[in-house]
């Protein structure tokens, strides 16, 4: 296990190193930033002046070397629009958004996984069908446009709900209902089924000839059992959220990673793009790894195949 | 099966046979969602004869124009105008084109590079099988919509742009579908047949193991279309789709978010349109999954 692990580990920095690489030469093909911060009635002394002070009059093999000297001893540098360091921003914005996602992440696993089993326990019956309908419609139905639906009804006819920013709990209703909208539809969908096919099995049957009451039947043999597909995916279901985030933060004006990341991108502004794909990339990755390594315990087939 | 005592059976459905209703239903989700997608392939290719009036030019006197059946609309702008005084409906014709046009190329761009790399993942196996999936999980877990973004900006947004986003990661599902496929192919007599009386690897794969993945792999095509729609239309929404003025209904849909205290329709209107369509598009997909490949059904 523990040279399973460590293998693991050394794969996600590898790609992690891949990503950084990638994204550092991506963004610097999308044009001059100076371009966008310059005055027109700047001399082209002082255009050569900002761009030195910004150390992109260098060539992009420097830059490069500078930046991973730099972000080894964990400085991530300057934005170049803000003009304040990156770190602070980070630290300003990635606590707004956990503060949006745990519960999102949370509330729509628990969620997901409830009414899967629920829906599967009574197969065919009008709840079962209503939670299919719901799945359908939500897979199929943009998130953006039913956050503004959700807008126009809660905030603008009924004012019930603030429109946008961070705030009191009722500033958490429709973001968080949002993310969790991105997520439970394909995640309750999965359970149901996995739970349709464990319910089938041999070991349920016998569990059931035991006498066990049929909670414990349910809720402990055979969830356990039908959540190893759920499990799986959900590395795929985290990337989603990630794009769910963005949206959401930008709908409600949430001052969080995902607002900031599609701002700076639009400005080029390249450090703070950097960093927020390196923050993102690491939460991947270490979502990825620690999905791996749960499925090894689960299943020892994985742990012996890679060692 | 038989061994175990009735008690355990008793939970299971009995098949009766379908009812009437049942019968009904099942042809109501073909008939539908055949008629909507038919509707949309036909006004995207009669745009310029169905839309009324052109998508990208708006008369700034007839702005947030409501739509007809609303006090103050007219018959007119059947469905109102937008915050330019464009004509909505004939936006939301023409933004069928690029919706349409969108997702049909990236899934034969997507179902053919995955197919590719599917097959020779399943029938060659060992290292280069190693190799393809890694790449596939890696794929499949990253963030498409942050690499999206920043794509959009480094290349510049534009149509080629989206189908090349939408293109890089979506073929990710195909190889892994087509894999398991061309696993449970492969270890088939008539494969082994071929082998023995010396035919190619590469004449294997095209014209033994390509023909028996072939229906999945138009299951899972006629599923994509929704997936793809959605995934053009949030583009769109986030300004890093098709740029304007070209109409598309994910650029429609963020047009009326700062008029939604004076101008509901704009939005919408559009999101109707793409949930209609993507909803179509999935209940297809299940149809055909149903009738070609059962298997594949997620109970």
């Amino acid at each position: 296990m523990a040279r399973f692990i460590i293998f693991r580990l050394i794969q996600t920095f590898i790609a992690l190193i891949g990503i950084i690489t990638l994204v550092f030469f991506l963004v610097r093909a999308s044009g001059d930033p100076t371009v966008l911060l310059r005055n027109p009635n700047m001399t082209k002394e002082a255009v050569v002046a900002l761009q030195q002070k910004l150390g992109l009059d260098k060539s992009y093999w420097v830059q490069y070397q500078i930046y991973m000297t730099d972000l080894a001893k964990g400085d991530l540098g300057q934005s170049l629009v803000r003009m304040r360091p990156v770190k602070d921003m980070i630290g300003e914005s990635l606590p707004n958004t956990l503060r949006l996602g745990i519960p999102s992440f949370f509330i729509g696993m628990v969620l997901a996984v409830f009414l899967g089993v629920l829906a599967a326990t009574r197969r065919d019956t009008i709840f079962d069908n209503g939670v299919k309908f719901l799945a359908v419609l939500g897979q199929a139905l943009p998130g953006f446009w039913v956050a503004i639906m959700a807008m126009l009804i809660f905030c603008v006819y009924w004012r019930l709900l603030p429109v946008g920013g961070i705030g009191g709990p009722a500033h958490y209703v429709l973001p968080v209902g949002t993310m969790i909208f991105f997520l439970l539809p394909g995640m309750m969908r999965l359970v149901r089924s996995g739970m349709l096919d464990v319910l089938d099995s041999e070991y349920v049957k016998l569990a059931r000839i035991k006498g066990l009451p049929e909670r414990t039947v349910i809720w402990k043999h055979a969830l356990r059992n039908a959540l190893i597909t759920p499990l799986t995916v959900t590395g795929v279901v985290f990337a989603g959220l990630i794009g769910g985030n963005i949206i959401t933060e930008n709908i409600f004006n949430w001052p969080g990673m995902g607002r900031m990341i599609l701002e700076a991108t639009f400005a080029r502004d390249f450090t703070v793009v950097q960093s927020m794909t390196l923050i993102i990339a690491i939460m991947v990755l270490l979502m990825n790894l620690l999905v791996d390594i749960t499925y090894a315990f689960v299943d020892p087939q994985i742990r012996y195949q890679t060692t | 099966m038989t061994i175990l005592p009735d008690v355990i059976t008793k939970s299971a459905p009995k098949y009766t046979g379908l009812s009437r209703w049942a019968r009904l239903n099942r042809n109501l989700t073909l008939i539908i969602p055949a008629t909507v997608l038919t509707l949309l392939v036909l006004t995207a290719i009669f745009a310029p004869l169905l839309a009324p009036f052109d998508p990208t030019t708006g008369k700034l006197t007839e702005r947030r124009l409501p739509p007809a059946f609303m006090e103050g609309g007219s018959n007119k702008h059947l469905l109102g105008t937008d915050n330019l005084g464009r004509d909505i409906l004939s936006r939301l014709i023409y933004g069928g084109r690029v919706s349409l046009s969108v997702s049909l190329l990236v899934i034969a761009i997507t179902a053919i590079i995955g197919t590719m790399l599917g097959i020779a993942a399943g029938y060659l196996g060992g290292r280069i099988e190693g190799f393809i999936m890694r790449v596939t999980d890696i794929a499949m877990a990253f963030p498409g919509l942050l690499l999206a973004m920043l794509l959009a900006v480094s290349v510049g947004p534009g149509y080629w742009t989206v189908i090349f986003v939408l293109s890089i990661f979506g073929w990710a599902g195909y190889a892994r579908l087509v894999r398991g496929e061309a696993l449970r192919v492969r270890e088939s007599d008539f494969v082994a047949q071929a082998r023995v009386n010396g035919a190619s690897t590469l004449r294997i794969m095209l014209k033994h193991i390509f023909p028996n993945i072939l229906n999945s792999l138009i299951v899972i095509m006629t599923l994509m279309v929704g997936a793809m729609i959605l995934a053009e239309s949030t583009l769109s929404y986030l300004g890093i789709g098709i740029p304007a003025p070209t109409p598309s209904w994910g650029a429609m849909v963020a047009d009326g978010r700062n008029d939604l205290d004076r101008a509901w329709w704009i939005s919408t209107f559009a999101g109707i349109a793409i949930g209609l369509v993507v909803l179509s598009g999935n209940f297809l997909g299940d149809w055909i999954r149903d009738k070609m490949d059962p298997r594949l059904r997620q109970l």
